[in-house]
């Protein structure tokens, strides 16, 4: 690969990554929301492979077939089945054609209808973050510019845009999606940085975020029986009062 | 060369204001048969123009010299506008000014002359129409300028002709992520500029929802025929752009009258081709909530200046 | 000591463990399967405390020989045990063993009281001792990374156990207590990737980038901006896990929502397992940047965790909130002692680490008791708990004077050293503060435990206020806890050295 295809390919796939990451913030549908997740997922694979074919590292090339299912496809699909869960399984029946209004508030599963932060204001603040990314990742691009480190903004915004969806959220599911948002960012920081960290940590890594994410389905399952439903805002019976 | 030059500024001009009825014709032609119906046909908006033109000039009681200056200001800015930018050729007498801030700022003199006309009507329509249009240009402004200013950083300049130029020696930088958000950011401020759907609808004339139309509300005959082609043109004039910057190949760099006829039917097709799809997109995208607009547009303002900070961190050499 | 022996020592706090999660996972399907009604054998219950046996047999053996013969590695350096190590693993084992000495009796009473099943009791057969393989494996680990990974790996195990019960408040904790540590500690990893990278540049090799003692020898070399970075990243992640502000949130829910025998574990060791993990890094930041920068971070972090923690336990009205808020401000003191940072502060504050381990787990055990008793957490409907029931009034009302600090018990040492060498060491802007919150924090403390434990008995009438004997069985565990933490208060005897061993390595000599 020449090194401008290289550059051009990973500038890209970082490009894909965060703008994914701001997608996820614009967006109020879960399902959407979903899927963009797997976009990230594939283009944070797309980093690691051609840092392997450029470095010509096969056992990269390994490590990102393997991130790429995960992160690509298991882990959307049990966010997908989480999601499913509600329409499949007993779902509220219908209120009574009485009670229906039409300007009754939407308070379907499916959309973050009401976020702490609005969208607008979400959106200015992830453009802050990336530029605090941006200032917070120059020592790390002036220790050893290369095509990739000098990427490495990226994968912070990313990290600092995840942990904004964790916070400014009200949907479990949401909640999950900012969790791996922030996850594939810190895999995209430790590609860009250092292609990666030694496999055998790479692997532990992979594992932990997958059961995890498996702790949180069970989780949000378990909520919907408890609460009736995944809005986190029922979450505040445990406080110091 | 220089004769050439002449050629191509006209040449651009002619084709601009003769073409953008056509093109908004074609728009809505393509829509009625997405939707399955015959429709009036391409020629329909010059039909209009020509129905219009014939008929005698009123103006409300009332009403000042805004009124009446708006639609002469609005074609004559995007005239201008069209002259300005290299649509067809980088290399003309008036490339040197074509510069990109200068172009949306003639194209915001356009929209602030007919907000101030719909004012000057003092009508509850025309206020309303000029303040939501003030209020969208508020927000779409920025988005432009940023994306503006990421697409001038990989030339140095702001100069739209040398930005093209630019773009044609180095053929990858459109798909550089600078260069993709930007287009992006750009493409949805053109829609909020043109005032397409997602965020005003051409063709209601619904009090709530009316935006553009609210304000050109109380024209009629000549005038009217005049703010329909400023607003024709306006729409070629930045699908053009948007294409030019996206798409520059074809754009003539050199002198010979040849390649210059080339450029010209490219940028025809290219139009046409932006047109197609925005009509296309219109047809199953539905108009968004006034209080959504903002939403839009604080992601595509966001894209923007994604666009900037990626053209600082993500230039390798193969950019630059 | 030959390559096998040193294999099989550092092998067995994890795998005996692990084996025996296996072995009830397998039962707790079994029992899942048959609908939950079989009752389990008498001996399977105590068979738990095999695991916890095991890393204690362990941990005594290494103290043996670490302290004189230098560190012990296996399978290639990827498990290594330094004096740091092996004085955590004696507290982790000396903590589970009473922890789960205490399990039994609190399974019995869930089941009386119909709260949970035969497959509830396996399944917390199950994840208890795969929490503490995990937490070994963080101890033991040499690979930052793969220390990372068994943190991590804590936070998912103890989620089902957080939430053990389907109810709103636990479901809500367990939430919680997933979010904010996964999300927390991968700040930890972002550090961590951060160190690699600056140890990648400095010319240190993939495989050894990451290995602890080769970072903590070559440190200097690290760049110290990107040092600077991922150690304030490190210091936020596992902080979060150490229940440290500002991503404590968890703390207090999780810990009032688990059984006692787990809040005990999950409030008396592993905090300190991570906060073992931030000391590894402090080695490594210290001789990067010099002491200046982590003793400014951690001083911060410990002086608002002690605000917060003592605002929190002033207005408290919920006694196992009560002990978390503690845990929280004893986390802060021991932060503290780690931001002084000389070798007679940190073998203070390592000894703070173990008394507290021992207390608190006394404290919680007994409040699960007490739980079941009254059958309420409040604190103003716990009244005359030692007339009614001496020995438990006793035993609970003891384990918070130790964790106020009180001689004979071995907190009042150590926060005595910690106290005198910050003043030694210049940092007495950082301990007068520190020092006026921990007395507010003992007077809150005391006066609520006071009037919980004291008083007369409440009246006659109700369910639950007949007279109470704990029982010789229960009582076992709380009482060697708090002769354990007595002993180490007034003579560490042979840990002396170990402790003298693992404060060097944490002080960066």
């Amino acid at each position: 690969m020449t090194s401008g295809a290289y550059t051009q390919l990973l500038d890209l796939a970082c490009g894909v990554l965060l703008l994914c990451a701001v997608v996820v913030l614009w967006q109020r549908e879960l399902a959407v929301l979903v899927r963009v997740l797997a976009v990230q997922g594939a283009a944070l694979a797309a980093i690691a492979a051609v840092l392997g074919v450029h470095e010509r590292r096969w056992g990269l090339l390994v490590v990102a077939a393997g991130v790429g299912v995960l992160r690509a496809g298991v882990l959307p699909y049990l966010l997908r089945r989480a999601l499913g869960a509600r329409t499949g399984g007993a779902a509220d029946p219908p209120p009574p054609a009485a009670y229906r209004s039409p300007y009754r508030e939407d308070v379907s599963e499916a959309r973050e209808t009401r976020p702490v932060v609005n969208v607008a204001a979400s959106l200015v603040t992830a453009a802050l973050l990336t530029l605090l990314a941006y200032a917070a990742a120059r020592p790390l691009v002036a220790l050893h510019p290369t095509p990739a480190t000098r990427a490495l903004p990226v994968g912070l915004a990313v990290v600092l845009v995840g942990f904004f969806v964790l916070v400014a959220r009200r949907r479990a599911i949401a909640q999950v999606v900012g969790f791996l948002t922030l996850d594939n960012g810190i895999t995209a920081t430790a590609f860009l940085a250092a292609s990666g960290v030694p496999p055998i940590v790479e692997l532990g890594v992979s594992f932990d975020v997958l059961l995890a994410v498996l702790v949180l389905h069970v989780l949000t399952t378990r909520m919907r029986a408890a609460f009736g439903g995944t809005d986190l805002d029922d979450l505040r019976e445990l406080s110091d009062r | 060369m220089s004769g050439v030059g002449y050629v191509a500024v006209g040449a651009q001009v002619v084709v601009v204001v003769g073409g953008a009825p056509v093109l908004g014709g074609w728009m809505r032609q393509v829509r009625a048969r997405l939707e399955g119906r015959a429709g009036a046909g391409v020629g329909q908006p010059w039909r209009d123009v020509r129905k219009l033109l014939r008929k005698e000039a009123v103006t409300p009681v009332g009403t000042g010299p805004a009124f009446r200056l708006a639609p002469l200001l609005l074609v004559a800015t995007t005239a201008v506008v069209a002259a300005l930018m290299p649509l067809a050729s980088t290399r003309t007498p008036v490339s040197g000014s074509a510069d990109l801030i200068l172009v949306v700022a003639l194209l915001a003199l356009g929209t602030v002359a007919l907000a101030l006309a719909g004012l000057d009507t003092g009508t509850a329509f025309g206020g309303m129409g000029a303040s939501r249009e003030m209020t969208i240009a508020a927000l779409v402004e920025p988005t432009i300028l940023l994306a503006v200013f990421a697409v001038s950083i990989p030339v140095g300049s702001t100069n739209l002709a040398a930005i093209i130029a630019g773009t044609i020696h180095h053929p990858a930088r459109p798909a550089s992520p600078a260069g993709l958000l930007a287009v992006a950011a750009l493409a949805v401020a053109v829609l909020a500029e043109a005032g397409r759907i997602p965020v005003d609808n051409p063709a209601t004339h619904l009090e709530l929802t009316m935006v553009h139309e609210a304000m050109v509300l109380e024209y009629a005959g000549p005038d009217l025929a005049l703010v329909e082609l400023g607003s024709q043109m306006r729409l070629a004039v930045l699908l053009g752009l948007l294409g030019s910057l996206a798409a520059p190949w074809g754009t003539a760099t050199g002198g010979s009258l040849p390649l210059l006829g080339l450029a010209l039917v490219l940028l025809v097709v290219k139009t046409a081709l932006l047109g197609t799809l925005l009509a296309a997109a219109e047809v199953f995208w539905a108009k968004v909530r006034l209080f959504k607009v903002p939403e839009l547009l604080a992601g595509s303002f966001l894209l923007a200046l994604l666009a900037v900070v990626a053209s600082y961190f993500l230039t390798g050499e193969a950019v630059r | 000591m030959t390559p096998t022996d040193s294999a099989l020592l550092l092998t067995a706090p994890v795998a005996v463990p692990l084996a025996a999660a296996a072995a009830h996972a397998v039962a707790w399907r079994r029992a899942a399967a048959s609908g939950g009604t079989a009752p389990g054998h008498r001996l399977t219950q105590w068979a738990g405390l095999l695991a916890p046996a095991a890393i204690l047999v362990s941990a005594v053996v290494l103290a043996a020989s670490v302290p004189s013969h230098g560190p012990v590695t296996a399978y290639g350096r990827l498990l290594r045990a330094d004096g740091l190590s092996v004085w955590m693993l004696l507290v982790v084992g000396a903590v589970a063993l009473l922890a789960l000495a205490a399990s039994p009796g609190y399974l019995a009473g869930e089941r009386a009281a119909g709260h949970t099943d035969e497959a509830g009791a396996q399944r917390y057969h199950a994840l208890v001792p795969a929490f503490l393989a995990a937490m070994c494996l963080a101890l033991l680990a040499a690979n930052l990374g793969v220390v990372w990974v068994a943190i991590e790996a804590t936070t998912i195990v103890t989620a089902f156990l957080v939430g053990h019960r389907h109810t709103r408040t636990s479901v809500e904790a367990a939430w919680k207590y997933v979010v904010i540590c996964s999300a927390g500690i991968a700040l930890a990893f972002l550090g961590t990737v951060l160190v690699y990278y600056a140890a990648r540049q400095a010319g240190v090799s993939e495989a050894s980038a990451l290995d602890w003692p080769t970072l903590a020898a070559r440190a200097d070399r690290l760049d110290p901006a990107v040092t600077r970075l991922g150690m304030a990243l490190v210091v936020l992640g596992f902080g979060a896990k150490a229940g440290l502000v500002p991503l404590h949130a968890w703390l207090p829910d999780a810990h009032s929502q688990a059984p006692a025998p787990v809040s005990a574990l999950m409030s008396g060791v592993l905090p300190a397992v991570s906060f073992t993990a931030l000391l590894r890094f402090k080695v490594i930041a210290d001789t990067a940047l010099g002491t200046g920068y982590t003793r400014a971070l951690l001083a911060a972090v410990a002086l608002l965790t002690l605000c917060l923690s003592a605002a929190l336990l002033l207005a408290q009205r919920d006694y196992k909130r009560m002990l978390a808020y503690s845990s929280m401000e004893h986390m802060s003191v021991i932060a503290l002692g780690a931001a002084i940072g000389s070798p007679a502060v940190m073998s203070a504050a390592l000894l703070h680490i173990a008394g507290h381990g021992l207390a608190k787990t006394v404290a919680f055990c007994s409040s699960g008791h007490i739980l079941r008793l009254r059958g309420t957490t409040r604190i103003g409907r716990v009244r005359g708990l030692l007339a009614q029931s001496p020995a438990l009034g006793a035993v609970f009302g003891l384990a918070v004077v130790a964790l106020l600090g009180m001689p004979p018990f071995s907190l009042f040492a150590s926060e005595v050293g910690i106290v005198r060498g910050g003043y030694a060491g210049g940092l007495g802007w950082a301990v007068s503060p520190a020092l006026a919150l921990v007395l507010l924090a003992f007077a809150a403390l005391g006066y609520r435990t006071g009037r919980m434990v004291l008083g007369p008995p409440q009246p006659a009438g109700r369910p639950g206020d007949a007279p109470h004997a704990l029982g010789a069985v229960a009582a076992a565990p709380l009482v060697a806890g708090l002769v354990a933490c007595a002993a180490l208060g007034t003579a560490l005897g042979p840990l002396s050295d170990l402790l003298s061993a693992a404060a060097a390595i944490t002080a960066g000599r």
